[in-house]
């Protein structure tokens, strides 16, 4: 599942720690700012939101009912 | 302060102290020799909740605030300890983890008798070892009882707040999307909670979590947390 990890780059100082730590190496500096750059590898363990100190990621989760009548 | 003098005010000290009370008068100076003596600044850390323990502490001057930190993030006070008090007792004596963190209130000096020490004192009655260790055994449960049931609370209102917002997918009402820092401010805990609670929510099968999407697959489950 593609990742939707959401990056500011106003916000970013491009610190690196976003980088050093996401365990599927999703994320890269590209032109001193984060940027998911493999998107089909993030697990989303949102450890990159927890970790940047400049609240420059965002991990949204989206919010499904599934309905069993719908059966899905 | 000479040798005997020092003693002497830690064995008085130990004698206002009802584990202590009825040591002979030998015991009681060993036991007095064994003390460990530390002193804490306001609001220093005296230990961690998880870490191993040292042995008994006895408060000899200030007071001492034992706590756990709360679902919410805040602390959950549970006792202050002041001056003559014991505390940590149960992993003094089963020698399991400190259940609870310590702090000093106000500036504060403690005594540790050494865990070895303290069960020395057990040696000659094996009855009395085990019921001891039951009875940490019980202070330990309960204080496990009073961290599930503010815990609880969080998965609950939790629970709630996916079941207002959960939308179908085919619904053309847009989906919710919140972080998890957005869903602790809306709850009233904090981030690490609500990553606790969502997990615990998933084990109970009540939703699923796929990548960035959680699925309430049994909104009854949910309910039934109301
Ligand atoms: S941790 Fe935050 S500020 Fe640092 S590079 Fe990553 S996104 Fe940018
Ligand atoms: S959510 Fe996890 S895997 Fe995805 S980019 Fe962030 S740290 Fe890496």
């Amino acid at each position: 599942m593609a990742s939707i990890v959401e990056i500011s780059s106003e916000k970013c100082t491009g610190c690196g720690v976003c980088v050093i730590k996401c365990p599927t190496q999703a994320v890269a500096l590209v032109d001193g700012k984060a940027v998911i750059v493999r998107s089909k590898a993030c697990n989303y363990c949102t450890e990159c939101e927890t970790l940047c100190d400049f609240g420059a990621i965002r991990c949204p989760f989206e919010i499904i009912l599934v309905e069993p009548e719908v059966g899905k | 302060m000479s040798e005997q003098s020092w003693l002497a005010s830690r064995v008085a000290f130990l004698r206002t102290i009802s584990y202590f009370t009825n040591l002979g008068e030998e015991e009681a100076r060993r036991v007095g020799r064994e003390l460990l003596e530390r002193s804490f600044d306001r609001g220093q850390l005296i230990f961690i909740e998880g870490e191993s323990c040292d042995g008994l502490y006895l408060v000899k001057s200030g007071q001492v605030r034992l706590f756990k930190s709360s679902p919410e993030g805040r602390e959950i006070v549970l006792l202050v300890a002041r001056q003559g008090d014991t505390f940590n007792d149960a992993p003094a004596f089963d020698g399991g983890p400190n259940p609870v963190s310590a702090t000093a209130l106000e500036a504060a000096t403690v005594y540790i008798v050494p865990r070895q020490t303290l069960l020395s004192l057990l040696e000659a009655c094996p009855a009395a070892v085990g019921i001891v260790n039951v009875l940490a055994g019980r202070l330990r449960h309960l204080t496990k009882v009073v961290e599930d049931l503010s815990f609880r609370s969080v998965a609950s209102r939790l629970a709630k707040l996916l079941l207002e917002l959960a939308v179908a997918e085919e619904r053309v009402a847009p989906i919710p999307r919140l972080t998890q820092d957005e869903m602790a401010s809306m709850v009233g805990s904090v981030r690490d909670v609500v990553g606790r609670a969502l997990r615990a929510l998933e084990q109970t099968g009540a939703i699923k979590i796929q990548g960035h999407r959680i699925l309430v697959v049994n909104a009854e489950m949910l309910r039934k947390m109301l």
